[in-house]
């Protein structure tokens, strides 16, 4: 796996040895840290840690100074004393803005809760109402299409009863008719043939019947 | 004038430009350098530590290689989010050379970077600034024998560390090449 050898490595070390920094810049890097060693000398943490006595005695000292400074600002920004109509005037007028809003908004959602209970109310009620006049609509409305539709339907026999009857007559004409065109046209040869057929008939009967005077 | 701050400018007096060269070298840039070696002496002001120390120029420089180390991390989460690389410092005129100069020394950096910390002190202080092992020894408080060990060992180390890298490398330029 290693493709590079010792020699190699004490190579790059050499070279990285051989790396130097110009004597410029290191005068300038060495005297800056001089000038900010010395800028900040007296404020670091390298001196003595404060004892426990005097962190408690520099927080009390502060606050010390707090209050006092508190109660000094206090005195300081307190309020001259003021008129107590233009203060009414003041506390009217503020009310006025902080609450006429807020009553507005409290009225109108309570109406609104009104007008919705009401609503949910009478909603079932207006439904039943509602739901029986239109039963009643409908029963009335099937009522009268069924008396209307029995006459046309009755009228439509009557019509038909007619038409039938009206069929039959013209029919027993016609036959009555074609009868007598028959009769003029064959009546003599339907008369012969039927006496022909008679007399044939006859002798048929005649000839097929048994021979009992031979017994 | 405190005590530690006549200290600190004794050390900077004393070692200010050794401590600067070392910067340098690890860093490889001279304005990173500056402002380290600001910081550095800055934390030594201000450590509660420091004032214990007994030798305060041996645990100004392990502090200074701790610095530069931590610095080079930082700088290399930057790099590989945008891939930029630094002004090359050489020698060597050719700019190719240059550049393969420059990357080797940052990779070797790296890697030095990635060893144990003991390790890490033990090169810096034996192969870039180029001290003797008695020294070393009694500025960390070990023996002779044993800074020459943990000097090998750390050379072994880091040359694992540059051979997966080549590894590494070799693999994603072969990957490269294939697409």
């Amino acid at each position: 796996m290693s493709q590079i050898d010792e020699n190699q490595i004490l190579d790059r070390l050499k070279r990285l040895s051989q790396v130097e920094p110009g004597q410029e810049t290191t005068d300038h890097a060495v005297q800056r840290v001089r000038d900010t060693l010395i800028a900040n000398k007296g404020c670091r943490v390298g001196l003595a840690p404060p004892s426990l006595i005097g962190r408690l005695m520099k927080l009390a000292a502060a606050a010390v100074l707090m209050i006092g400074a508190g109660f000094i600002g206090g005195r300081l920004s307190a309020p001259e004393p003021v008129n107590v109509q233009e203060l009414q005037a003041a506390l009217e007028n503020s009310l006025k803005s902080s609450l006429v809003p807020a009553i507005r908004q409290e009225l109108i959602s309570q109406i609104d809760g009104r007008w919705q209970s009401t609503l949910a109310a009478s909603h079932a009620q207006v439904k039943d109402e509602l739901a029986r006049q239109v039963r009643r609509d409908l029963t009335e409305f099937a009522a009268q299409t069924l008396a209307a539709s029995g006459t046309r339907t009755e009228q439509r026999l009557m019509e038909l009863i007619q038409l039938i009857e009206a069929a039959r007559v013209q029919d027993r004409q016609r036959m009555a008719s074609a009868f007598d065109y028959i009769e003029s046209r064959f009546g003599n040869g339907l008369v012969t043939l039927a006496a022909r057929t008679d007399e044939l008939l006859d002798a048929e009967r005649v000839g097929s019947a048994p021979d009992i005077s031979e017994n | 004038m405190s005590n530690r701050q006549k200290e600190l400018l004794e050390l900077l007096d004393k070692s200010g430009a050794d401590l600067y060269a070392l910067l340098t070298k690890l860093t490889l840039r001279e304005d990173v350098a500056e402002e380290l070696m600001q910081e550095l002496f800055i934390k030594l002001n201000n450590s509660r530590g420091a004032g214990n120390v007994a030798n305060l120029d041996a645990y100004a420089r392990k502090s200074a290689i701790n610095l530069a180390f931590d610095w080079r991390r930082s700088r290399k989460r930057a790099v590989l989010a945008t891939r930029q690389f630094d002004e090359p410092v050489s020698n060597d005129d050719s700019p190719l050379r240059k550049l393969i100069h420059s990357e080797e020394m940052q990779e070797t950096l790296d890697a030095v970077g990635r060893l144990k910390k003991s390790s890490r002190e033990v090169l810096v202080m034996r192969y870039l600034q180029q001290e003797s092992y008695d020294d070393i020894a009694e500025q960390l408080g070990k023996t002779s024998h044993q800074v020459r060990a943990l000097c090998s060992r750390a050379i072994r180390s880091l040359r694992d560390v540059l051979g997966s890298n080549d590894h590494q490398s070799s693999k994603e330029i072969h990957n490269v090449a294939n697409r």
